[in-house]
């Protein structure tokens, strides 16, 4: 019976034990919610295991129509740090969620909410704004992490919030980050190499959100399927643009989220070649973190050119 | 064998010496060279991670340089329109349809022109107003103040809004997915839950979303005329609420969001029923939505159904009794395209004085959006009337209906 006793007790100081380490383990560890993949993988190359991080978006949303899900208003909530992409990109549905959320610490303006846009060298900012120009972002083009040289920007906003937030811990950051970096700069020679035939070459977006990447890779937008942002096509924008398409040569279609509706009927009328690109990392196991989603882009966007 | 020849055992011991010479020349050699290489590589790894550094540090100071342009830049503007930065929000929807009701005649009606501004008040609340002009005249339909930093997950809301009564109460009728606010809405709760009063709502720590409000107000909806909003009035006259709202992600695409609702009032004076009595006003929401979330823009399903029940006494012709009216809505909405989208609302409206009566009404409708601020919307409706309170509440109706959006026009979480 003694022994039986001795088991019995054994095994519930055991089990609490247990529980009281992952008390302690999840009380350590800072959570962090991330508003896309993009941010979640860079902050957990940074944060490595002091850090519990969890993106709102999957990566397959069109940013500017992410669902408003009482379900990230929990994870909100309970978030030590909020990581966000600025530039209004989340305008459409994260202030909604913060509201409920109440949780002053990652309200914007707060130590708790990093703003990866700081420092970003910010493309398209609209000399005047005006709804007759389409669904214009007024602090420029917010898709600034499609150029992974601002890769590094983000990183280290990231390692700089962290460490406001955490102080003990940022040697640790800073040590994750600059191995971070090396791993980046190392892809990003890489990738220079790989676009080195596409240099210099035309197309046509569906909306326009790939100047930062054009930049980046040498490559040129000539027009877009949205008369205007956020505007749809009209049959006689999109016959001026196959014929546009015809007379200048341009070889490629890119879109992102939206319909392959008008991509493939313009490449039907145009000869040219459609490729579906990623705005943000996440979605498939090719474009689980960020180096992969550059990586996976500039692989499509070879193979629809014939070129890899 | 020649003079110069040495002896055998000279000649092996020379040979030997030699070749131990040349390979422990060689091993030196080699030894050298290796170490030279390591010398270069450890030379050349430092090197790279001086460049890697120098990049790192040209990074930081760009960044730092770009940030101080943006402070200098901010102060700028500051300095040149501070009181203009300081502005709310501003913005209008302005909605109107063209109808033709076959037992009430044609009419152009002019909805409403909606302005709402809204801004942060402090580090500690935020403010937000919705002004509505229509053919009735110019009213304050909303005016609150929202805490935005209370402790233990709390949130506090007073002055004039839409109580958090059901789902569809919450809405501004421009913000429907169908043209009229359902009729059931409209006798049993009063149209929007209008409300001049105070609310507290609690976000539960759970792993889902679990939200509780209580409230108390003058009195609950905005075509109420049980209660006079003015006049100052005993505890047992005011409303009182109490919700409990959740939802959950079945897949990553697809949810369902419930609620229900209750809101008493004690007692309600009726000038001709000596007795008054309580009011008792409860529902149950159900919202499920198809949203796939690769293509959001141009796909999509939402299902929507409230029931409601009302309990009061009320005149009959044999006197005050108490009755008990149940009716409710459901309607289903699928997005074609990003431009089109079409469904349709089924309505089961009862008199609240005999709630054996009720009005049916069935309405198909299709709405192009012309862009997300720009929106057409055709509908047409028969309602099978068996309440005969109101000849426009009965037989074919056509709609046709245009909303457009100006500036910067959110009614935010609630409306989700």
């Amino acid at each position: 019976m003694q022994l039986e006793r001795r088991v019995v007790l054994s095994a519930i100081l055991s089990v609490s034990l247990f529980w009281c380490g992952i008390g302690t383990a999840q009380a350590q560890s800072i959570r962090v919610v991330t508003t896309i993949p993009d941010l979640a993988d860079i902050t957990k190359q940074i944060g490595k295991e002091l850090v519990d991080v969890e993106s709102l978006t999957r990566g397959v949303e069109f940013m500017h129509a992410v669902p408003v899900k009482p379900s990230f208003v929990p994870k909100l909530n309970r978030a030590n740090i909020l990581v966000a992409m600025g530039l209004d990109l989340e305008i459409s549905w994260l202030p909604a969620l913060l509201e409920p959320a109440s949780n002053p610490k990652i309200m914007p303006g707060q130590p708790g909410h990093i703003d990866c846009s700081t420092g970003i060298t910010v493309l398209e900012v609209p000399r005047s704004v005006d709804r007759a120009e389409g669904d214009v972002h007024p602090k420029g083009n917010p898709h600034y992490n499609l150029d992974p040289q601002n890769g590094r920007v983000i990183a280290r906003n990231i390692a700089d919030g962290l460490a406001r937030n955490y102080p003990q811990h940022k040697a640790l950051f800073e040590k994750n980050l600059a191995a971070y970096l090396a791993e980046l700069d190392k892809a990003l020679v890489r990738w220079q190499g790989m676009v080195a035939p596409l240099k210099g070459t035309k197309f046509v977006a569906y909306h326009s959100d790939w100047a930062y990447f054009a930049n980046r890779f040498g490559l040129q937008q000539a027009g877009s399927i949205e008369v205007k942002p956020g505007i749809e096509p009209t049959p006689n924008h999109l016959v001026g643009l196959a014929q546009k398409m015809q007379q200048e040569k341009i070889p490629l279609i890119i879109y992102g989220p939206q319909s392959d509706r008008y991509p493939k009927q313009l490449a039907g009328q145009s000869g040219a070649a459609v490729v579906r690109l990623q705005s943000i990392s996440g979605g498939a196991a090719e474009t689980d973190s960020y180096v992969k989603f550059i990586e996976h882009n500039l692989r499509s966007l070879l193979t629809a050119l014939k070129k890899g | 064998m020649n003079s110069f020849a040495l002896p055998t055992p000279q000649l092996a011991a020379l040979a030997a010496f030699t070749l131990l010479l040349f390979l422990s020349g060689t091993g030196l050699a080699q030894n050298t060279e290796l170490e030279s290489l390591r010398a270069l590589v450890k030379g050349m790894e430092q090197q790279l991670q001086k460049a890697l550094q120098r990049i790192d540090q040209l990074e930081k100071d760009k960044g730092a340089t770009t940030t101080r342009v943006d402070q200098v830049e901010r102060s700028v503007k500051s300095t040149q329109s501070a009181a203009g930065l300081l502005n709310p929000a501003i913005g209008m929807a302005i909605d109107a349809t063209a109808e033709q009701r076959n037992k009430a005649g044609g009419t152009f009606n002019f909805r409403s022109a909606e302005i709402g501004i809204s801004a942060s008040i402090d580090p500690y609340a935020r403010g937000y107003a919705f002004f509505n002009g229509s053919g009735d005249g110019v009213e304050v339909e909303e005016a609150a103040m929202v805490t935005t930093s209370l402790p233990w997950n709390l949130q506090a809301r007073g002055g004039r809004f839409f109580a958090d009564f059901g789902r569809l109460a919450k809405f501004h009728p421009h913000e429907y997915a169908f043209v009229n606010s359902p009729l059931s809405l409209e006798r049993l709760v009063g149209g929007e839950s209008k409300a001049d009063g105070a609310e507290l709502s609690y976000l539960f720590s759970t792993p889902f979303f679990l939200r509780a409000t209580v409230g108390g107000y003058n009195k609950l909806g905005a075509e109420n005329e049980r209660l006079d909003d003015t006049k100052s009035r005993a505890w047992s006259r005011f409303t009182y609420l109490a919700r409990l709202n959740s939802y959950f992600d079945l897949t990553d695409n697809q949810s369902v969001e419930v609620g229900t609702s209750l809101a008493y009032t004690p007692s309600i004076r009726i000038a001709s029923d000596p007795h008054g009595g309580s009011r008792t006003l409860s529902g149950v929401d159900l919202t499920y939505r198809y949203q796939p979330l690769g293509s959001t823009l141009h796909q999509g399903v939402t299902v929507g159904a409230e029931l409601f029940g009302n309990s009061e006494r009320v005149e009959r012709a044999s006197g005050f009794r108490r009755m008990f009216a149940p009716g409710g809505y459901a309607y289903a909405e699928a997005k074609l395209s990003r431009e089109w989208a079409a469904g349709f609302l089924y309505d089961n409206a009862p008199s609240l004085a005999s709630p054996g009566k009720k009005t049916h009404s069935y309405s198909p409708f299709l709405t192009w959006n012309l862009s997300e601020f720009n929106r057409l919307r055709m509908q047409y409706s028969y309602l099978d009337d068996k309440v005969r309170e109101d000849k426009a509440e009965r037989g074919h109706q056509f709609f046709l209906q245009w909303t457009t959006v100006l500036g910067a026009h959110a009614h935010g979480f609630r409306t989700r």
